[in-house]
């Protein structure tokens, strides 16, 4: 790509970027929704099932560290899946056909969305954390640990949000937005949400392992998990997961973004 | 009112009323795309936590019922019914949006009668998710030693629960008007149910949360249908679920013709 | 200009289209073989009620979306095979003046601007001239959902603009405003085409096409129907209409007798009357005359336009009905 195509392409999508952050200014309590339900389920689950922790080989003492991975993953994912949900509003006020009838190329149009969403998603993952850090033992697994959790969160948001946008191209109508996110709610809960693998019973013990969630939780979880200590081994499936559905769910956008005109 | 007359009165009341429950859940079926969530989303939270925390029933204290599954069904019931008023909410607040509900005020129909049609017609949805989750369970391994009588029992707390939820849902909806602050009560939904021993026993729940749960009804629901379904006392109190779930028809209805009448008179 | 003329086959259209078919995979049949060709500098006017065709037509022509059949160019280049280039050519206001709420008329134009390349102090040089261009100076900075009707569609018109494009494409730029915005957003689209833009509008608004363009399609069913100049098209109708209301409705059988000299009465009741004459405008002192004589007071005299549905019944022969979901009127 030639210097100028490169400062095009640049400023196209900081264009696009600067807008989804507008929208986040400009909405007062628009990130509430996605930032409470996740706290709330946290909540709920830890009062309901925080015994869970005392089962002999749970890999830590403390259930919160257990589960404050799985809502910041959860949270990320519906912060990405909102991305997608709000392009099908794009889609449906004919703002997209602004963008559509403009000469940029066609895949800068789908970053705006998916640059939202991670910038939306560090808001509720923060307070998560914060809120984790409150209540329970702490951060176990040190920088590396933040840092991998942070990195699986903002992935993951990548990937809910590619999901969705493929999702609201193929409807074009706001009426996707909760296809979207129970989509995220399953991938997310079909996996080690709850306890480890070797405690799985029945039918997710069988498909957990196949979901690429299960190991971006297990990247996710060196921060707060005591058992589950920072290293390569616990890192690599994770970037691997996230990184082949970054690529299937991407093409899968783009794929649908080509078919737009039709 | 002479008796002939007050039993005409309460004869086209019926009628009144059977007619709004009918068009509630017609109304519902054909709008199945928010009715599915409040039947698929139960069964989904149910096979994640039937497969993902069964392990809890290794924990000290964990109460005997067999298969794990049939243990967390009451709390997947709870979690429909709730999801279903909410819905109830919701279709009344488009109502008032749309324009439809002036029709009903103008027409000489007893403001009740317009509460317990749409009541009613969530009972039945109540009752279609109990049969439905229960099948399920059973499918699963689940085993009822309760019998038919325990199953009939459940289902019918499931019916008075949803009538509740409806009625809740009916009184916030009536008070405000508004479609989207129903519709951002999702997550309340939770709230209540986790503030209760939904799948968990109580005693095994945390502390705080044991204690707060000691004053939400759904609590005495939830511990009531294990005790009809495992014919077990230990697991709770069939009477007392009975109680708390016929109170809080009659406190939540209660609280929805008073919001009626004071939209009426705004 | 003549329209006949430019009827004739001619390859330098800035905007050609042949056999143009778009069917929905519903198998709605929105638009069925329609042949345009518009030429560099013109306004040409296309005109159908709602659901004719028209909007699915500047869809195809701005990229939007394919046709199903035939092919079409702008400016040169094909829709489909070179839609990147067309873009690069053209300027768009679509109908539902897409403008999001949460931002600033400076700001959008600033994103537009991105869009098509600019760099940042162009593109913040560009957005300056042309918000004074549009009259919207004043309200630069302040949130989209504060604009009115009329300013959003001259912010529309603007960011349509923001690269100087040569073809201009704007499905109904004035539906639903008021008069005043509407005469402001016809002096600008003037101006825009004395510069040299070709414009290419859609309109449900007979008066619309008359004032502003050079040449009118009218579209039904999605087959272009009649093409012409406004005043071709104005003479399909026929005669030229007056409408004359009578101060006392019992006068007015007497009244139509005496006009009867002048050209077809129709008597439409209430002491009113519609006559239809070759004189048009200039029949109105003779007949004020000829009533004064007869000591018939007039309430009022006026040029009766013909509508779309006019032009509509004359050319297809049936209304202009809007086709309704369920079929009602």
């Amino acid at each position: 790509m030639s210097t100028s195509g490169l400062a095009y392409t640049g400023g196209v999508g900081f264009a696009l970027w600067r807008r989804s952050l507008l929208e986040l200014a400009r909405v007062r309590g628009g990130l509430l929704p996605t930032t409470l339900a996740p706290l709330i389920f946290l909540l709920g689950s830890l009062g309901q099932f925080g015994r869970l922790d005392q089962l002999v080989g749970f890999p830590t003492t403390s259930y919160i560290a257990w589960l404050v991975p799985l809502s910041c993953l959860q949270a990320a994912g519906f912060a990405g899946g909102a991305t997608g949900a709000n392009l099908a509003r794009d889609i449906e006020a004919g703002w997209f056909d602004r963008l559509l009838s403009s000469p940029a190329p066609r895949p800068l149009l789908i970053l705006g969305p998916v640059m939202a969403a991670v910038t939306r998603c560090l808001v509720p993952v923060t307070v998560i954390l914060a809120a984790g850090l409150v209540l329970g033992p702490g951060l176990t697994g040190g920088l590396f640990g933040i840092a991998m959790l942070y990195l699986a969160a903002v992935s993951f948001s990548i990937v809910a949000s590619l999901w969705g946008i493929t999702l609201a191209l193929r409807a074009r109508s706001q009426q996707v937005g909760p296809l979207i996110q129970n989509g995220v709610f399953v991938a997310v809960f079909l996996s080690t949400a709850y306890t480890p693998l070797p405690f799985l019973k029945g039918w997710l013990a069988v498909a957990a392992p196949y979901n690429p969630v299960t190991y971006v939780l297990q990247m996710g979880r060196q921060a707060t998990v005591s058992g589950i200590e920072p290293s390569w081994a616990h890192t690599w499936p994770g970037l691997l997961a996230l990184a082949g559905m970054v690529a299937l769910f991407g093409l899968l956008a783009l794929r649908q973004l080509r078919r737009v005109d039709r | 009112m002479s008796t002939v007359a007050l039993e005409r009165d309460v004869a086209t009341q019926g009628r009144v009323i059977v007619a709004l429950t009918e068009r509630a859940l017609r109304v519902q079926m054909r709008r199945a795309q928010f009715l599915l969530p409040s039947f698929l989303l139960p069964l989904l939270l149910l096979a994640v936590i039937a497969s993902g925390t069964s392990a809890a029933q290794q924990l000290p204290g964990f109460p005997s019922t067999g298969s794990y599954v049939g243990f967390v069904v009451s709390g997947t019931i709870m979690q429909g019914t709730l999801l279903a008023g909410l819905m109830a909410g919701i279709a009344i607040a488009s109502d008032i949006e749309g324009g439809f509900f002036d029709r009903l005020l103008s027409a000489p129909v007893n403001r009740a009668s317009i509460v317990l049609g749409r009541v009613l017609g969530t009972a039945v949805i109540g009752i279609a998710q109990a049969v439905l989750f229960l099948s399920v369970a059973l499918a699963f391994g689940a085993d009822f030693p309760g019998g038919i009588v325990g199953v009939a029992l459940a289902i019918l707390l499931a019916a008075l629960s949803a009538s509740a939820a409806a009625g809740l849902g009916a009184a916030i909806a009536l008070r405000t008007g508004s479609l989207s602050l129903m519709q951002n009560l999702f997550p309340f939904v939770f709230v209540l149910l986790f503030i209760a021993p939904a799948f968990f026993p109580r005693e095994l729940l945390s502390p705080v949360l044991e204690t707060i749960s000691v004053v939400n009804p759904l609590s005495y629901v939830v511990e009531g249908m294990r005790g009809a379904l495992f014919d077990s006392s230990a697991l709770g109190s069939v009477a007392l679920g009975f109680a708390a779930a016929a109170g809080s028809v009659l406190l939540t209805c209660a609280l929805a013709v008073w919001a009626m009448r004071a939209r009426v008179r705004s | 200009m003549n329209g006949a003329e430019k009827l004739g086959r001619r390859t330098d259209a800035t905007i050609e289209a042949e056999g143009l078919e778009r069917v929905y995979p519903g198998g709605l049949r929105a638009v069925d073989g329609v042949d345009l060709a518009v030429e560099a500098g013109e306004i040409y006017g296309f005109l159908g009620p709602n659901g004719a065709g028209k909007s699915t037509t500047v869809r195809i022509l701005t990229t939007l979306l394919r046709p199903t059949a035939g092919h079409a160019r702008v400016a040169g280049y094909d829709v489909v095979k070179q839609a990147s280039q067309v873009r690069r050519s053209i300027g768009v206001a679509l109908q539902e003046a897409a403008l999001d709420p949460l931002m600033t008329g400076r700001e959008l134009l600033q994103l537009q601007g991105a869009l098509h390349g600019l760099r940042r102090a162009e593109s913040r040089s560009r957005a300056e001239q042309l918000l004074e261009r549009v009259d919207l100076v004043d309200a630069a900075d302040r949130l989209l959902n504060t604009y009115s009707g009329g300013m959003r569609r001259r912010l529309d018109l603007a960011m349509a603009l923001v690269h100087r494009p040569s073809v201009l494409f704007l499905d109904e730029p004035t539906t639903g405003l008021d008069p005043v915005s509407r005469s402001s957003l016809w002096g600008e689209l003037r101006s825009l085409n004395d510069e040299g833009t070709t414009i290419f509008l859609t309109t449900q608004y007979l008066e619309e096409a008359e004032q502003l363009a050079d040449r009118v399609g009218i579209i039904d069913h999605g087959k272009i129907v009649a093409e012409g100049t406004p005043q071709e098209l104005g003479r399909l109708v026929g005669d030229p209409g007056l409408y004359v209301k009578l101060i006392d409705p019992s006068q007015s059988d007497r009244a139509r007798e005496l006009l009867a000299v002048h050209g077809s009465v129709s008597d439409r009741g209430e002491g009113c009357l519609s006559l239809r004459t070759v004189l048009g405008a200039r029949a109105i002192a003779p007949i004020v005359r000829t009533l004064d004589e007869a000591q018939i007071e007039v309430d009022a005299v006026e040029v009766e336009e013909p509508t779309l549905d006019d032009v509509f019944l004359a050319v297809t022969g049936h209304r202009a009905e809007e086709p309704g979901e369920d079929g009602s009127p």
